[in-house]
């Protein structure tokens, strides 16, 4: 445990150390990086040993006033480290160069980021509600500061704001889940909350998904998310959509452990849940013009995925098939650590893009391959990976979670149906990935520019570009490494399983063999790429392509992102609303004329709508009590005491 | 001594009276520095009371801070804005006599109510520091003016200062609440003095109601 603090105190001497060196731009970032790259590495060290040894290390000490807080690190929590110490090292390097312009100011922004990171390291390493309230709340609001670090902004300050309605409201779901588990249980601990009765168990589990799930961004939970990373800066975004809405999911696997609610009701909630957020959050995704806004709705789209394989999980659980609950869970929780990767790869890449072209706008950008061809590369294998392609990560995870759902289908007659819609939702999603990414880098990183800015944009900073490089070879390798990270995940799955499972023959080959034809591909690749250099030496040839007939083409009449998109989510209209605003056009010779779509998230819209409304309404009624009297507000308090008093009294 | 602490107490009774009554507010700025004085001298009378070197000691630092310095305070305040006569009540001069009549009767009800939980003390003790504290609570709600809500709020002190002496048997104990009480004080009437120079700044005056029209 000595190892794990000394790594906790690497990473806030991170936050610190930068206000030491404000006169420095380059010394003050180079101090954090080199301080959170140190706790990175140090906590990996902690949580691989951790991930190995049979007596989970704890450690208990006394907080002023008598609290006292305990932490334990078994296989989960150990598992959930190394996303959160992979990234934030990798972010940090990130930052580098994409804070470079904001002089003394970073400072700040390191100091939040060193806390956020830390406090997520002790999320996970909590195991009891006194030190997890602490460390989440910590973790709460230190990402707020984050959100709104361009608080000159008017759309920072919302953003901020939306995010911590939406994490207080969680914490508050949260708070009353302990409440009432140690109502029940009469103790702080979290291992003791399992001598509850099933009924109260269930109960709390389900509180506890909805409390944890705003953190996550499950529907209709998410709509902090899409506001939050494109207000936040990139490195934040990276840290926050890779790592802090793990830390929603770590608390319903927490959750399962200790609980372990029995029948399947709870799993079916779960596939229900995963399955809505995956798909709408990719469709919703689908129909974004806001480059890091499609990624945050490509984040709920994950939460999904991984909820998906929890559910599939803990369904295999309920209905006593451990190896669908074994595929399930190590499936869910590989995705923890892919999409940790892949999704903080493809924010770094935004982060490039808004950098060098100054827009986050798809609409506005495009051929930027040429232009940044290290960042573009870069970004397409983060898509791959996030698509579930082979040879990347991303497939991997997937292809447990799948397993897991036909293993569903093929041996439980009572829950084929939910494992059958959780293998079609999985379909759905991973279909609907593929063409919202081939949007964005088509239209993005191809073609031609469709703005000036864009037309010049230079290449990311050194340091972006190392940052984005370690994270796309981390996503090749865990594709090509496969047989050992499914074990490392079954390893975290572990403590979820009743019985532990053995990896039946054929999935162990089937293991082997991704990592195989993954290696053959990238062999293929190489070869055909060696061969087209050496037999098509010198410059490609150039020629106009077709141009519809069109005597003098430009860069406006190519294929818009918009365009691409409309008719697959025009498909999903009942559940995403596109709007468009068409000036028309008319007569022989028409004036200028616009048009202008966007897609709007039902759930925003109701929550904007109905809820939001209600209770202004309501509250408004009560409004005539703050009035600006100082003296009614004294009287105010004056009767509450008064009140208080004959209370205690009678 | 017992008799010299029943006069300091009906003194007590008399400066709430007077003080919910006025309609100036330098009488008012009197009648504080008066009722600062009794409540500072009244622990030493008591039979209780502690009359050594300390004893005396502290009570001068009372006498000085209530009886002197915060009044001298209140007199340049109200030097200093013009303007500053009248008290200007929401509550009328009968309405308010007649709740400083109520008043004194309620804090009877409520000693006798409390009598069993406290500590034995004085007999009139309680009702005074009660009577005070409503006293104070009532300046802030029922004036206008800012300044007499910092005088309500002085008035609240000493009526908590005297709710002190009569819970501490221990005189120390007693000594360090009102230091943190003091301390309070402070920065109440340093925020106090803040808003009021503010609330001057902006609206030229020093009338509260016109802090209605800022809210949102």
């Amino acid at each position: 445990m000595e190892t794990f603090f000394l790594a906790i105190s690497f990473i806030i001497a991170a936050g610190v150390l930068p206000f030491l060196f404000l006169r420095s731009s380059r010394l003050m970032r180079g101090s954090a990086v080199i301080m959170t790259a140190a706790g990175g590495l140090t906590g990996l060290l902690f949580a691989a040993r951790a991930m190995t040894t049979a007596t989970p290390p704890a450690a208990t000490f006394l907080l002023p006033g008598g609290l006292r807080v305990l932490m334990q690190v078994d296989a989960v929590s150990a598992f959930f480290l190394l996303p959160i110490f992979l990234v934030a090292p990798v972010a940090a390097l990130y930052s580098f160069h994409y804070t470079r312009a904001q002089g003394p100011r970073a400072a700040a922004g390191y100091l939040f980021f060193s806390l956020l990171t830390a406090a997520m390291a002790a999320v996970v390493c909590a195991a009891d509600i006194t030190g997890f309230i602490i460390a989440w709340e910590l973790m709460s609001i230190s990402s707020f500061f984050l959100v709104i670090h361009d608080f000159g902004k008017k759309e920072s300050r919302r953003a901020g704001y939306i995010y911590l309605l939406f994490a207080q409201a969680g914490a508050m779901v949260i708070f009353a889940t302990f409440a009432l588990a140690y109502g029940k249980s009469g103790s702080l601990d979290f291992a003791s909350f399992a001598t509850m009765p099933a009924q109260a168990r269930i109960l709390v589990f389900v509180l506890a998904f909805i409390g944890f799930g705003s953190k996550a961004g499950i529907i209709p939970l998410h709509t902090w998310l899409p506001h939050a990373h494109p207000a936040a800066e990139s490195h934040v975004s990276a840290l926050m959509s890779g790592v802090m809405i793990k830390m929603g999911i770590y608390g319903m696997v927490r959750f399962y452990a200790i609980l372990r609610p029995p029948g399947p009701g709870c799993a079916m909630l779960l596939i229900l849940t995963g399955a809505v957020t995956g798909v709408l959050g990719v469709v919703l995704a689908l129909g974004q013009h806001d480059l890091k806004r499609l990624l945050a709705y490509h984040s709920v789209e994950n939460i999904g995925i991984i909820v998906l394989g929890l559910g599939i999980g803990m369904l295999g659980a309920a209905t006593g098939h451990p190896l669908m609950a074994l595929l399930g869970f190590a499936g869910g929780l590989l995705h923890v650590l892919n999409h940790a990767l892949f999704k903080s790869l493809l924010f770094m890449g935004a982060g490039s893009v808004q950098r060098g072209a100054a827009t986050l706008n798809i609409e506005q950008l495009g051929g930027l391959m040429k232009r940044m061809p290290l960042s573009g590369t870069c970004f397409l294998a983060g898509s791959l990976a996030i698509c579930g392609l082979p040879p990347f990560n991303g497939f991997v995870s997937e292809f447990l979670v799948y397993s897991g759902g036909f293993q569903g289908v093929a041996n439980s007659e009572a829950q084929m149906f939910t494992a059958l819609a959780a293998v079609i939702s999985l379909a759905v999603i991973g279909g609907l990935a593929v063409a919202c990414f081939t949007k964005v880098v088509g239209v993005v990183f191809l073609g031609e520019p469709r703005s000036e800015k864009a037309k010049i944009a230079p290449p990311a900073g050194r340091c972006m570009q190392a940052a984005m490089v370690l994270l796309a070879v981390a996503c090749l390798g865990i594709g090509l490494g496969a047989p050992w990270f499914i074990a490392l995940a079954r390893r975290a799955a572990g403590p979820l399983l009743a019985t532990p499972t053995p990896m039946p023959a054929p999935l162990d080959t089937a293991a082997y063999a991704i990592a195989l034809a993954a290696a053959g591909f990238l062999l293929l690749l190489a070869i055909l790429a060696a061969g087209r250099g050496l037999l098509a030496h010198g410059r490609p040839a150039e020629s106009a392509t077709w141009g519809c007939g069109f005597s003098s083409p430009t860069p406006r009449m190519q294929y818009t992102g918009s365009s691409f998109a409309a008719e697959i989510v025009g498909f999903y209209r009942p559940f995403v609303i596109i709007r468009r605003d068409f000036s028309g056009i008319h007569g022989l010779f028409p004036p200028l004329s616009s048009f202008r779509s966007h897609t709007i998230d039902l759930v925003e819209l109701g929550i904007r709508r109905w809820l939001a409304r209600s209770v202004m309404a309501l509250t408004g009624k009560i409004r005539w009590l703050q009035h600006g009297h100082i003296q009614l507000y004294i009287a105010y308090i004056f009767f509450a005491m008064l009140g208080l008093l004959l209370w205690l009294m009678v | 001594m017992s008799h010299c602490a029943d006069i300091c107490l009906a003194l007590i009774f008399l400066s709430v009276l007077l003080g919910m009554a006025a309609n100036r507010l330098m009488e008012l700025v009197k009648i504080m520095a008066f009722q600062g004085t009794i409540v500072s001298i009244l622990p030493v009378l008591l039979e209780a009371g502690q009359r050594d070197a300390a004893g005396l000691g502290f009570m001068a630092v009372m006498l000085t801070v209530k009886g002197l310095v915060m009044p001298l305070a209140l007199y340049a305040a109200i030097k200093k804005v013009a303007n500053l006569r009248e008290v200007e009540p929401f509550v009328g001069y009968r309405a308010s006599i007649f709740s400083a009549l109520a008043l004194v009767l309620a804090a009877g009800f409520i000693d006798r109510t409390l009598a069993p939980f406290m500590p034995p003390t004085h007999v009139m003790l309680m009702p005074a520091s009660i009577a005070t504290i409503g006293a104070g609570f009532f300046l802030m709600m029922a004036r206008r003016k800012a300044i007499t809500q910092v005088i309500g709020y002085l008035m609240l002190e000493n009526g908590i200062y005297l709710t002190g002496i009569a819970l501490a048997g221990e005189t120390h104990s007693q000594r360090l609440l009102e230091f943190g009480v003091l301390l309070d004080l402070l920065a109440g009437v340093m925020i106090m003095g803040i808003i009021i120079n503010r609330i001057n700044q902006t609206f030229d005056d020093v009338d509260t109601g016109m802090l209605g029209s800022l809210r949102d």
